[in-house]
């Protein structure tokens, strides 16, 4: 049975990355995991990095 | 209703420039009324957002509360009729912190990508030669200086000019203008060089953002000739839909980004100066763990709050914090009250580099936190990293003053007696 979507918030801004629906405007189609972002992937609303910045996740 | 005096206090820029007293009314309204309507003087009534949680919860929905249907900034009522006379707008300049929705995300989206934490990579070597100058500035004052005057105004300056593509010549142009508007009711710092009432005060801030306006008029032309990948020639390029920035987009753009952009971390750099030189075996944990400088700026940041408040207008009824919000109310949100909630961090009044996390607020939340936060973190962490080690002690050689303001400010005078390594 395949894992329910999750949403990961930025600690730092609150944007919040929802694997259910991706973030098309980054190349990111919906259905991705968190886990298949690249390690290069930024916040696009304040920069804040995947690999240095811890986001939450929160439902 | 918050009391009239505590209203009166929250909106003094003598009360900020006292420091003590605006803690007290918030740690007051935080107590007694943390979210309720006040009304200060001149003013149209307001909520006072005070603590963390519901700054959050209100920067999180920036579709139900906007920052451009009103002044952005606590105005009282004549200056705000007199801005709207003036431009047909709530605000006196169009720039990022004034619009919403969709203009904002594109306007942003023009600088967001040179400013993120990977692009300023890149720069870092450049900002630590600059540094550097800067330490040696100040070491050459042989065991006394102003720190907040020839440092903490300078060395930022020099940084978002470089940024900005900003010759230095016109630094000194630039500082003034930036500490005429930012620090319009301190008659040591403003245009008049004396008191002014509101209405005089707004027609000075006018006469600021002409200069500035005429200047960047230049730039722009500038840069339309031979584009760099300055933030300047970034503004002066940027397209929205295929068009050109407006006139008003375009001015307000560079006017934040050359006066909010090195102002509120000078303000930071001098009021950590000012914590730093007030505990004297902190020199020393710094300079045995340069590893803990990081979290020296961070708290910094929340120490001085270099951005008192932003207000917000409610596009709809709503509710924040349990209370029913209606649409077109206004909010202020406090965050130099957010930044000492005692719901969120332990002893608030205590100078702690060590707090982790340190939730500060500074910078804002959601779609409108700060657009140069990973700038002036970088440029602050390596400004002690170069000046620390150099440093054998450090303490105050006088009484540090703030600016008289309630919105962007900070330390003015930090005079302070060193010895150098």
């Amino acid at each position: 049975m395949s894992q329910p979507y999750r949403r990961w918030r930025c600690l730092n801004c609150g944007f919040i990355y929802d694997e259910a629906e991706g973030s098309p405007e980054d190349g990111l189609a919906p259905g991705t995991r968190w886990e298949d972002i690249p390690e290069d992937w930024y916040c696009p609303t304040c920069g804040t990095e995947k690999i240095d910045f811890e986001m939450i996740e929160i439902g | 209703m918050i009391s009239t005096d505590l209203a009166n206090t929250i909106s003094d820029p003598r009360a900020y420039a006292d420091g003590d007293k605006v803690d007290a009314a918030f740690a007051a309204i935080r107590a007694t009324a943390p979210l309720e309507k006040a009304q200060p003087d001149n003013y149209d009534p307001f909520w006072v957002v005070s603590r963390h949680a519901d700054i959050m919860e209100v920067e999180r929905q920036p579709e139900f509360f906007h920052n451009g249907d009103r002044s952005t900034f606590l105005s009282p009522r004549e200056s705000e009729a007199m801005v709207r006379a003036l431009t047909g707008e709530p605000n006196l300049i169009r720039s990022l912190v004034s619009v919403d929705g969709k203009e904002h995300k594109d306007l942003r989206g023009i600088v967001f990508p040179h400013v993120t934490p990977r692009a300023l990579k890149g720069m870092e070597e450049q900002i630590r030669v600059i540094a550097r100058e800067f330490v040696d500035h100040m070491l050459s004052f042989d065991g006394e200086c102003d720190f907040a005057m020839d440092v903490a105004f300078l060395y930022p300056l020099r940084v978002i000019m470089t940024v900005l593509g900003v010759p230095q010549e016109d630094e000194p142009f630039m500082l003034r203008l930036t500490q005429e508007m930012f620090s319009n009711a301190d008659p040591e710092l403003n245009r008049a060089q004396k008191e002014v009432t509101p209405e005089e005060g707004l027609q000075n801030l006018a006469a600021v953002v002409q200069d500035l306006e005429n200047y960047f008029g230049e730039v722009t032309k500038k840069f339309r000739a031979n584009p760099t990948e300055h933030v300047n020639s970034l503004i002066a390029n940027g397209m929205i839909d295929g068009e050109y920035l407006n006139h008003r987009q375009m001015m307000g753009y560079y006017i934040i980004a050359a006066t909010a952009g090195h102002d509120t971390t000078s303000n930071t750099t001098g009021g950590a100066m000012w914590a730093l030189a007030e505990r004297p075996d902190l020199l020393k944990k710094m300079q045995d763990d340069p590893g803990s400088i990081a979290g020296f700026v961070e708290e910094s940041i929340r120490w001085v709050v270099p951005v008192k408040h932003f207000m917000r207008t409610a596009t709809q009824d709503t509710e924040i914090g349990g209370r029913k919000i209606a649409k077109d109310d206004w909010l202020m949100l406090a965050y130099q009250s957010a930044n000492r909630d005692e719901s969120v961090f332990d002893r608030p009044f205590d100078f702690d580099p060590t707090r982790a996390p340190n939730k500060q607020i500074a910078f804002g939340y959601g779609a409108h936190v700060c657009l140069g936060q990973h700038l002036a973190r970088m440029e602050m962490r390596i400004l002690w990293e170069e000046l620390f080690p150099r440093l054998k002690s450090i303490e105050l050689s006088g009484k540090p003053e703030r600016t008289i303001s309630n919105f962007v400010c900070g330390p003015k005078h930090v005079p302070i007696r060193f010895s150098a390594n």
